[in-house]
């Protein structure tokens, strides 16, 4: 190149150079761009135009800036952007279905955004500014958001006791309880498991030939229809032996095994001979039978198949096991030993020991063996020779394989813990964590928990669970339980948020503990927050009913509430136990600011007593709710005895204000004045009848579960 | 030639750049997301209405207090309803209630019937239930309506308001 035209440059380096510089620029220009268009600020610009659409603009925009919005709590691990774009969170005036997301308001709650973050409840990934890598599983972040369907996990991964606005958490934990799934697995703050029945004498009770049926085939099934039916009858609850995936020879060596359990004897009982002859003659014993089985109120904890409008439906409690076929189940010499003692069979059961007659326990025993039957039941079962001692070695080693032992006890052999894995911190798990098989599941934590409990072989084929029948609702309740077990937590000051679930017992003491224990008051009746939740909670009674009136109760328990078909049975119990419990209940579970001797009755006058009426019938119409008489509502307990009832003390606290003294009870809190509350308590007062026999009790009643209206 | 070689270079260099820009795929709508809880419709059992927390927390709150009187069927079974006189509408009566204005709705429950100017047999909840748990009921009442509640909006705005 000449010297001269070393300055000047050639159109052809001066091309390259434009054309480098251009896209240069370009690719300077990229990143403007590209941050301009990020999803966030984009949700930011449309909430401006949102709220500029809307008549409370200047409102909405108050706050308005234009960066990246976070919570950021450095104690509790939170840095959540997720008010960047979800703007409208803390404006009351977004609530509605109409606004259209991510601007919607949060629904009210007890917590506070700005002091709990968003990804303490609802999970999803905080620091993120794409809506994909803060909602879903990304292949950085494997914890995706948690669905609203589930949303109560969250609640329990803090709350361990259970809270009222969170039924299907508490569901859950019912039903893991219900299910003894803490047989196997180890759970953190669900009540104490209860277990399956002890086997040790159980070749006493039941043939082989039914044991074959029962491990064979399930008693639950799920019918075309999706609906749970125990021995073909729907059921409103579930059934708490699963179904073992077991070969038939692994059939025929249980069931040898289990009925060579024989531990202990049965404690026969000769029921008089001069009984047995007068009735078992009478062509009418089963029908009187009936009648006496149904006055015993055994359907208040045992579910029962009856036949109404055509119509075959599951009615009773749910406490004990469901008897529609147990005559054809066990054995009459066992039954009647067991319905006089249920303890000395299985140490631990809830039953009551009734004080029988031998005529009731002819009648009642004869209608069992002889109605709760099905003839069909045993018919599938083949032949079975009599047991080997291969087979009941066998049966043994299948025995514990299969972890029999975790649920059952049985002499002889070792209770079987921590069958299964351990599932305290589940919820906490990452997807890579997670063996999915061959399933073809979305690879998150839900749908690994809800395919496993679905199919336990679906994930892993070499699962030792079980197989259990759900109801939608059960499943997602079960689901959520489990998600919420999320194991300790990551920080000091999140682990102090914690409520713990508190364990209280009730015991009672002196001759009523016995008893108490003996009929078995808590598997109905809550004292002090301990005990079942069918029958009225006892806390108090002793400040709520006269001691009078306890002991006649005991005596021949008549229905209170009149819709109610779950009723008190009649323990027969003797004049001294209903004294000593009268007793105990009237001075030992009182509340304290409400003294049963706090109200003197005799200064009632005829004219408050007048006055009394006139505002139970006018002013306060309580007749909408109680009946006096024969007319009335039966939403609350019928008033016919009140003054033989109720102490005067508890009828004006109560009025006064009844969620004092019972928290859950559905009676309002009126705004009566101390004259009006002393006139309706002198009114009330009047109010006596007499203690009429125990009408024969009538299944008529086709509803099955008397629960709520106890309230 | 250069030329081409230093057009395709940028071009290439452009490409990769650009790349960067790709829009993240949109999340799937899954149903489950959005859906707190569900009520079966009180006419057609088959229909589920879906609902929100505050209508989930009303829905609870009602089958614990309102059920006996304002259902055709209770938890223990037969209704009061048939009880009283005059009946009390049933909660998803929205020929009756869709008129109704939240605010008489939320005064009906917290001071009564007779407060109202109805029937005294409807007590007076606003000592018992918060206004909170009582305006979680009307979100109920109003989710379950047969025919559907249509909430009063401002003629010709985007969104109808409730303040």
């Amino acid at each position: 190149m000449p010297a001269e035209d070393m300055g000047k440059l050639s159109y052809r380096t001066r091309l390259t150079f434009a054309v480098a510089t251009v896209v240069c620029v370009l690719v300077l220009a990229i990143s403007p761009i590209k941050d301009f268009r990020s999803e966030w600020k984009h949700y930011k610009r449309s909430f401006v135009r949102f709220a500029q659409g809307r008549p409370d603009t200047k409102k909405l925009l108050a706050d308005y800036n234009s960066n990246i919005d976070q919570v950021w709590l450095p104690g509790m691990n939170v840095v959540d952007r997720c008010t960047t774009c979800h703007q409208g969170m803390m404006q009351p005036t977004l609530t509605d279905a109409s606004v259209p997301q991510p601007f919607r308001s949060h629904p009210p709650i007890p917590h506070n955004v700005r002091d709990w973050g968003c990804t303490i409840c609802h999970r999803g990934q905080g620091p993120a500014t794409e809506v994909a890598e803060a909602h879903e599983t990304t292949l950085a972040w494997e914890q995706p958001i948690l669905p609203a369907h589930y949303l109560q996990a969250a609640c329990g991964s803090c709350h361990h006791a259970d809270l009222n606005e969170t039924p299907q958490l508490a569901r859950g934990r019912e039903l893991l309880t219900r299910l003894n799934c803490q047989a196997c697995h180890k759970l953190s703050d669900v009540a104490k498991p209860m277990l399956g029945p002890d086997l040790s004498s159980v070749g006493y009770k039941v043939s082989r030939a039914w044991i074959y049926k029962w491990l064979k085939e399930p008693r639950t099934v799920l019918d075309k229809d999706g609906n749970v039916t125990v021995n073909g009858y729907e059921n409103g609850d579930e059934s708490r032996m699963p179904k073992f995936r077991l070969k038939d020879e692994e059939i025929v060596a249980l069931s040898a095994f289990l009925s060579a359990q024989k531990a202990k004897p049965i404690e026969s009982y000769k029921i008089s001979p001069a009984v047995v002859a007068a009735w078992s003659k009478k062509p009418d014993l089963l029908p009187q039978a009936e009648v006496r089985f149904r006055q015993m109120m055994c359907t208040t904890c045992h579910p029962l198949a009856v036949t109404r409008a055509g119509e075959i439906k599951l009615i009773g409690g749910n406490i004990g096991p469901e008897l529609t076929k147990v005559g054809s189940k066990v054995n009459e010499e066992w039954l009647v030993a067991w319905l006089r003692n249920p303890q000395g069979y299985l140490a631990h059961n809830n039953m009551p020991r009734y004080g029988w007659s031998d005529e009731d326990l002819y009648k009642v025993s004869q209608y069992v063996m002889n109605k709760l039957t099905d003839s069909d039941l045993l018919t599938t079962v083949p032949k079975l020779e009599p047991p080997t001692d291969e087979q009941i070695k066998n049966g043994k080693r299948i025995f514990l394989e299969k972890g029999c032992a975790s649920c059952h006890g049985l002499e002889g052999v070792t209770p079987q813990r921590d069958f299964g894995p351990d599932l305290t911190a589940l919820g906490a798990k990452n997807a890579s964590e997670l063996e999915f098989g061959k399933a073809k599941i979305q690879r998150n934590l839900l749908s690994y928990v809800q395919a496993k409990l679905q199919d336990p072989v679906a994930v892993n084929p070499a699962a030792r669970m079980p197989q259990y029948i759900w109801k939608t609702d059960d499943l997602d309740a079960v689901t959520t339980a489990l998600l919420s077990q999320t194991g300790p937590k990551a920080t000091s000051a999140l682990q102090q948020l914690v409520v713990p679930k508190t364990d209280v017992t009730y015991q009672a003491v002196g001759e009523f503990a016995e008893v108490y224990e003996r009929y078995k008051c808590y598997a109905c009746h809550r004292f002090n927050g301990y005990g079942g939740t069918l029958a009225p909670d006892l806390s108090f009674e002793g400040s709520r009913a006269q001691k009078k009136w306890i002991a006649d109760f005991l005596k021949n328990p008549q229905t209170i509430r009149p819709t109610l078909i779950l009723r008190m049975p009649q323990f027969n119990m003797t004049d001294k136990e209903a004294a000593i419990a009268a007793d105990y209940l009237a001075m030992a579970v009182q509340k304290p600011d409400v003294n049963p001797e706090g109200v003197d009755a005799r200064q009632f006058t005829p004219a408050m007593v007048t006055m009394g009426k006139q505002l139970y019938e006018v002013k306060y119409q309580c007749q909408s709710c109680h009946t006096i008489g024969s007319a009335g509502g039966y939403v609350g307990p019928n008033l016919n005895n009140a003054g033989n009832w109720l102490t005067p003390a508890w009828t004006e606290a109560w009025l006064r204000n009844p969620q004092a003294l019972q928290p859950d009870t559905i009676e309002p809190r009126r705004s009566l004045t101390e004259d009006e509350i002393r006139a309706l308590t002198a009114y009330l007062m009047t109010l006596r009848a007499g203690i009429k026999p125990q009408a024969s009790a009538s299944l008529a009643n086709g509803h099955a579960n008397g629960q709520g209206a106890g309230r | 030639m250069k030329m081409r070689n230093l057009a395709v270079v940028s071009l290439l260099f452009c490409a990769v750049a650009l790349s960067g820009c790709r829009r993240t795929a949109a999340i799937k709508p899954n149903e489950a997301f959005g859906v707190y809880d569900t009520e079966a419709d009180w006419n057609d059992s088959q229909k589920l209405v879906k609902l929100g927390y505050p209508e989930s927390q009303g829905k609870r709150i009602f089958y614990q207090y309102c059920v006996w009187c304002h259902a055709d069927a209770s938890p223990a079974g037969p209704s009061n309803r048939s009880n009283l006189s005059p009946a009390p509408p049933l909660l998803n009566d929205g020929e009756k209630l869709n008129g109704e204005s939240d605010e008489f709705m939320q005064n009906i429950i917290t001071l009564g019937g007779s407060a109202m100017g109805k029937s005294p047999m409807m007590p007076p909840y606003g000592k018992t239930l918060s206004a909170a748990e009582i305006k979680a009921v009307i979100a109920f009442t109003r989710a379950i309506a047969q025919p559907p509640y249509q909430r009063p909006g401002r003629p010709g705005s985007q969104y109808a308001t409730k303040q």
